[in-house]
């Protein structure tokens, strides 16, 4: 197969594009079902690639470098979880402004943590030594099977959402999001199930940061503010908060346009690349946001059907 | 019990325990007040000894207020609220239950104020209703055509017998929505159904039916309705028994005929001229 077209910047560039869309989907099930307003996703993101690469890089593992990075893996996804279940545990009971304050205020937790930890973290200087659990030949072959992989896990994260909308457990959640004390009233023990669904969701989110930091190939403390967090809420927003497809939509529209579209074909001066882009980037998120919320405020998909689901599902 | 054929409700099998006696609920020196203003002080109240109950009383007798003390969606101050579901003697302290734990245990009140889910649809609120825990596992996505059958007979019966407009959009009018709310209950297959005042903003024909349909379904699954109702002709058709409550308190019981013609009743709530 002929993969000339398919350059460096290219491959990085979709790849954080899938990536996103991968989060957005999750933020989809806490924000636009059960409306859990998550505004610290990178930090569920980052400590699952940080407990991964620490892991992978401090330990001298006895057994070979495939087993170090899966069980190094497990353990990103698996130490976000159990921070998505104690955080769930404290916001499953509190308004939407008390969420965003404590997920924020996790996220600023996890990079103050790992810039000041050095000795585990390698603190603002970040930590090399991360890379891929195989070698087929290029640079260029490695990084885009490893594409390839987050493609396959993001289009999992994807089928098992569009599942959940058609599955009593999608009604449930969307019913505790829309009126919680009347879900509470027909027996939905909304608590519990928010704080398992922040959880199932965070421990995803720490798997996407795993993955990111391999194609990184490094621990760096910069990609832990909030950029990552408001680009996921811009696409899902942009998109269609309560639509399965709304993050894909909406990643498609802002992050690919600008990470790959814009970036790509627009001539900018090279010195911009250090300084201006990430700000330029940052004001037409913003813009989308804001034309997108003045003129069709719930995305460009609009609102959740249940009526044609429920048509499609039952209606013979 | 199910019977396709005449008005019967379908009724789901596998909640048939056989069990007979009637659940009952006692509520013993619960007290509520708001700013120092004591809305509710009951000493001691059991409620489902009788298939159907009405609580009638004037404005701000505190019905409303017991009823959601019952169902804790409003703390007490003091006192203790107390299911007996059978004749085994089985007690649940229902006061230091959540509210979804209480519906688990089948205490299950409707809505005096239009309550609903905006974003789902009339089918979506009946399966929300019926679906179990291990129906709504996060793991069990392809549970929905399970879920559906399982009941399918007992939906298409309430579909049918209150003709919605539209079983896939979503409730419009305010009497569909009321009728949804109480039709929501009836689907948990309650022990005890609290209905405060399940007729306002029904239409007549509706409210008939839908009443015929509770004191059938309290006949026959033994399940204790207690009614908080402003209509009086409704409490003294539907009820076995009246419980008049005034300031908080809970002043009479008794039959309906007896209550009617009260004399306190009288003076305090109906009026002299009353039918």
């Amino acid at each position: 197969m002929n993969l000339a077209w398919l350059d460096a910047f290219l491959v990085y560039g979709l790849f954080f594009v899938v990536m996103i869309v991968g989060l957005a989907l999750l933020l989809h099930l806490q924000l636009g079902l059960a409306r859990i307003a998550n505004f610290g996703a990178v930090g569920f993101w980052g400590l699952g690639m940080y407990a991964f690469g620490v892991l992978f890089i401090q330990v001298d593992w006895p057994f070979s470098e495939v087993w170090a990075f899966l069980i190094s893996m497990a353990f990103g996804t698996l130490v976000a979880g159990v921070a998505g279940l104690a955080i769930g545990w404290v916001i499953a009971d509190l308004d939407t402004d008390g969420v965003m304050v404590a997920t924020l205020g996790f996220a600023t937790c996890v990079w103050i943590v790992a810039t000041t930890e050095q000795d585990l973290t390698g603190g603002a200087l970040g930590l090399g030594g991360l890379g891929f659990p195989y070698d087929i030949g290029s640079v260029k072959a490695n990084e885009t099977l490893w594409l390839v992989i987050l493609i396959a896990v993001v289009a999992l994260i994807l089928f098992y959402v569009s599942r959940v909308h058609k599955a009593p457990y999608g009604r449930m959640l969307i019913s505790i999001g829309d009126n919680e004390h009347l879900a509470r009233s027909l027996g939905k023990q909304s608590f519990r199930r928010k704080m398992w669904l922040f959880a199932g969701s965070s421990a995803a989110m720490g798997l996407l940061g795993a993955i990111f930091g391999v194609m990184e190939r490094f621990l760096d403390t910069g990609n832990l503010g909030i950029s990552i967090t408001l680009a996921a809420i811009v696409a899902l927003v942009v998109g269609g908060t309560t639509r399965v497809w709304g993050a894909v939509v909406g990643a498609a529209a802002t992050i690919a346009v600008f990470e790959i579209l814009i970036q790509s074909y627009i001539p900018f001066p090279q010195a911009w690349y250090g300084q201006a882009i990430p700000v330029l980037r940052q004001m037409a998120f913003g813009a989308a946001l804001i034309l997108v919320l003045m003129f069709r405020p719930h995305g460009i998909l609009g609102q959740m059907r249940r009526d044609k689901l429920m048509r499609r599902t039952h209606g013979g | 019990m199910v019977d396709e054929a005449s008005n019967t409700v379908p009724v789901d099998k596998s909640l048939d325990d056989g069990a007979s006696s009637r659940p009952t609920i006692r509520v013993q020196n619960a007290a509520k007040s708001f700013s120092g203003r004591t809305v509710v002080d009951v000493e001691d109240l059991t409620l489902g000894t009788h298939s159907i109950e009405g609580l009638i009383g004037p404005n701000g007798a505190g019905k409303t207020t017991l009823l959601r003390m019952i169902m804790h969606a409003i703390p007490l101050d003091q006192g203790t609220v107390v299911l007996s579901s059978d004749g085994s003697g089985f007690e649940t302290v229902l006061s230091d239950l959540s509210t979804s734990r209480m519906a688990q245990h089948g205490v299950v009140k409707t809505n005096q104020v239009i309550t609903d889910f905006e974003q789902l649809t009339i089918l979506d609120s009946m399966l929300l209703s019926i679906a179990q825990r291990s129906d709504e596992s996060a793991s069990a996505i392809y549970r929905e055509q399970g879920l559906y059958a399982d009941r399918a007979d007992e939906i298409q019966w309430y579909l049918e017998q209150f003709d919605f407009e539209d079983a896939f959009g979503f409730a419009n009018s305010a009497g569909e929505k009321k009728l949804l709310d109480i039709i929501r209950c009836l689907l948990l297959n309650p022990r005890v159904l609290l209905l405060d005042e399940p007729t306002a903003g029904l239409p007549d024909s509706i409210r008939d039916q839908l009443m015929g349909l509770i004191r059938e379904k309290a006949a026959q699954d033994d399940m204790s309705v207690v009614v908080v109702e402003h209509d009086l002709h409704v409490i003294w058709s539907m009820c076995d028994y009246v419980h008049f409550m005034a300031e908080g308190r809970v002043v009479l019981h008794g039959e309906p005929s007896y209550i009617r013609d009260h004399e306190t009743v009288v003076e305090q709530y109906l009026g002299s001229g009353h039918v």
